[in-house]
């Protein structure tokens, strides 16, 4: 039976109350251990604001986290998680060599920047400008 | 005009060079989403490669990222103003 490393995001239902929130990640957890996996790292990224509307809410208490897991955990947590109320929606990413290579790099802080400085693109204003 | 360097019409094109490829990315995370707002417009529609210069590896990877941070809202699907 093969450990998978997994990314887990998922989005609790605002309506509860602040500690409650710590209950349903504990839950979580809870639930992904009982089914056989072991998680390495939790984040919290709190309440952010939408793009667009679930279920009528503007907002969600977002947590991120990362766990080792054999592949049946999945569709169990999953399952559970579907019928689940307090929890409006999850992703779940298996990660493969490229993807751990960039967790790796992500934990010692080392990820090159896509857009490393904010003058490149004024000058490409500027230069719009001028012709 | 072929003698002269300085014609207008001669201007030498700016090449367009992949973000990712420069920066040395290897994956791209649906989490950054600073990052990839670069690569949609003001509707929240995905730029094509021919605008942005990305390379076909790594857009197909932005794509997938785009559309991952718009399942878990953290990115629009149609812009706030056009809805």
């Amino acid at each position: 039976m093969s450990n998978n490393y997994y990314e887990f995001t998922y989005i609790i239902n605002p309506v509860l109350d602040e500690d409650k929130f710590a209950a349903v990640v504990d839950k979580v957890n809870k639930l992904i251990e009982k089914h056989g996996g072991t998680v390495d790292e939790v984040e919290e990224w709190g309440l952010r604001k939408f793009a667009y509307d679930i279920d009528k809410k503007g907002n969600g208490f977002y947590v991120n986290m990362y766990f080792n897991a054999p592949v049946e955990t999945i569709a169990k947590v999953e399952k559970t998680l579907r019928i689940d109320d307090d929890v409006l929606r999850f992703l779940t990413l298996k990660y493969d060599a490229k993807m751990l290579r960039h967790r790796e790099l992500q934990k010692k802080n080392a990820v090159p920047e896509v857009f490393p400085v904010e003058v490149e693109e004024e000058e490409a204003n500027s230069k719009k400008k001028e012709d | 005009m072929i003698n002269n360097p300085s014609h207008p019409k001669k201007s030498i094109r700016k090449v367009k060079q992949c973000k990712f490829t420069k920066a040395g990315l290897e994956y791209i995370d649906y989490k950054d989403v600073d990052t990839l707002q670069r690569f949609t417009n003001d509707q929240g529609k995905i730029l094509p490669r021919r605008v942005t210069g990305t390379s076909a590896k790594h857009q197909r990877q932005l794509n997938r990222a785009i559309k991952r941070a718009r399942f878990l809202s953290m990115m629009p699907y149609v812009a706030e103003n056009l809805r």
